[in-house]
């Protein structure tokens, strides 16, 4: 029986009718109450639920690498163990309530400070990458400086509210040159989503069913 | 000569703890003695406004908290700003996070409106409710615009849902707006499932988000877009409630401005030391 459910065209066949399920209800307009939209909603659910689940996995993997790391004494096998006590502290403390107690204060306390400066920390980065690659060694160089010096001016306020003229300026670059370069990596995604979809559908990718590369 | 030499090979190889420590500064400087310079307001964030300005008691929305802490930090103007204006209207709120880290920041932000809360008499589970954790992948932001009782049993703090404003809420269409405040976690997932449907949305994202959302405000998804920090500042202008937006805009407009001479600076020192320097000699 379990052979069964483990041939990939089984696994295949699965996969097409669970995909026929959501995409129906979704592209079609069916009453919120008929079957086939409520078996749509649960498997959704399901899914949503399983998917979840990957957290306990990701923690299970954490402690793996990190206990390898321990027992090999690999470089920075400190942080690891720093890691895997906090992990088990936030544990400890989730099951005494997440509103109160030491889980909040930790949250409030740790993570929040942490989270900022990890975050706030890349401008150093950020504007010392900037200042010392921004070189006009050609015109195409020079035209991305200007470009750069025009935004960068647009999104001071200070420089709007006292030379106006800058704003339309900075405004047409968001609008015209960003947004196309925006639409274009958005149209990219997408397809290469869609396409992947349609492979996966057709059998052709078969990784995702966990069946090894398999190569055209 | 020599003198011009070596201010030129300084301004091309300068140590980058100058920019570190000047950037530090300007941020720190005016953080420690607020003043506010003014700013200009964007049509974007005009375009925001107006959207909030139009809700009423009638109206439920839907506030997703879609970032992690850190990108909260640069959210946060918005995000305080956005609510005051809502709760002001009268407008219904479910807060909802998509992000574990984020279960903390509904409650830090509902302490800084404590002043509007109280005036407007702003009462839990009549006018605003507080999920938590709900959506931590597409399948549960897909199963709530299904099905959201059927997804939802209960709120952040364990109580049951029922007779609260929810009981109005079927599926994604009992929405009047979506405003999610972004860092990308969850925003394509609203928009496929939400969005396209039909249910309004406003955003307000992260700086490096904006040219990539730019598009769903011209195809009609969005409604309005809030640009990062900015954005947040230029409501909180709009509003006149100065908060930390308006206060980090002078660390804004600073660190700018210097980074711009920076990258001047090292221009000249290109074209002064390094480009000369590179330069066959011949012979």
């Amino acid at each position: 029986m379990s052979a069964f459910f483990r041939s990939k065209e089984i696994q295949l066949a699965i996969l097409i009718l669970s995909f026929l399920a959501v995409f129906i209800p979704y592209f079609l307009n069916i009453p919120s109450d008929h079957p086939l939209n409520v078996f749509s909603t649960k498997l959704i659910l399901i899914a949503g639920i399983t998917n979840a689940f990957t957290l306990a996995l990701a923690v299970y993997s954490q402690f793996r690498r990190g206990l390898s790391f321990v027992r090999r004494r690999a470089r920075g096998y400190i942080f690891k163990i720093y890691m895997m006590t906090a992990i088990i502290l936030m544990l400890i403390f989730w099951t005494m309530g997440e509103t109160t107690g030491p889980y909040h204060w930790v949250m409030y306390a740790i993570i929040t400070p942490l989270s900022s400066v990890n975050y706030s920390i890349l401008v150093f980065y950020m504007a010392s990458t900037g200042a010392r690659a921004f070189r006009a060694r050609n015109a195409k160089a020079l035209l991305l400086l200007i470009t750069g010096f025009v935004v960068l001016l647009y999104q001071a306020p200070l420089t709007g509210a006292i030379f106006p003229a800058i704003n339309p300026l900075g405004l047409y670059f968001g609008n015209t040159f960003a947004m196309a370069a925006g639409r274009m990596f958005l149209i990219s995604v997408t397809v290469g989503a869609i396409v992947f979809g349609v492979r996966v559908l057709m059998g052709k990718e078969t990784q995702v069913l966990g069946f090894g590369s398999e190569k055209e | 000569m020599s003198e011009k030499k070596g201010l030129m090979r300084f301004l091309a190889e300068y140590d980058r703890r100058i920019i570190y420590l000047l950037i530090f500064v300007v941020v720190i400087g005016p953080l420690l003695s607020p003043f506010i310079l003014p700013i200009s307001v964007s049509p974007d964030t005009q375009a925001y406004y107006n959207v909030i300005d139009k809700l009423g008691p009638n109206d439920i929305v839907m506030v997703v908290f879609d970032t992690e802490f850190s990108g909260f930090m640069e959210l946060q103007s918005g995000i305080l700003a956005s609510m005051r204006v809502m709760i002001e209207k009268g407008a219904k709120m479910v807060i909802a996070v998509s992000h574990p880290e984020a279960t903390g920041i509904p409650e830090l932000v509902l302490n800084q409106l404590a002043d509007v809360i109280s005036r407007k008499q702003y009462t839990y589970g009549k006018d605003y409710v507080y999920l938590g954790y709900i959506f931590p992948n597409e399948a549960a932001v897909a199963a709530t615009a299904q099905d959201f009782h059927g997804a939802v049993r209960q709120d952040y703090y364990g109580k049951s849902i029922e007779g609260t404003l929810l009981d109005k809420v079927k599926d994604w269409s009992s929405w009047s707006l979506i405003s999610d405040y972004t860092t990308g976690i969850q925003s394509q997932a609203l928009i496929n499932h939400y969005g396209l449907r039909g249910t309004p949305m406003i955003v307000n994202c992260i700086g490096v988000m904006v040219a990539t959302q730019k598009p769903y405000v011209s195809s009609g998804i969005y409604k309005a877009l809030l640009q990062s920090m900015r954005g947040g500042a230029e409501l909180e202008y709009l509003i006149g409630v100065p908060g930390p937006g308006l206060t980090a805009m002078n660390s804004f407009t600073l660190g700018h401005y210097v980074l711009i001479i920076f990258i001047v600076l090292g221009n000249i020192g290109y074209f002064g030391y390094t480009r000369y320097k590179q330069k066959p000699t011949g012979g």
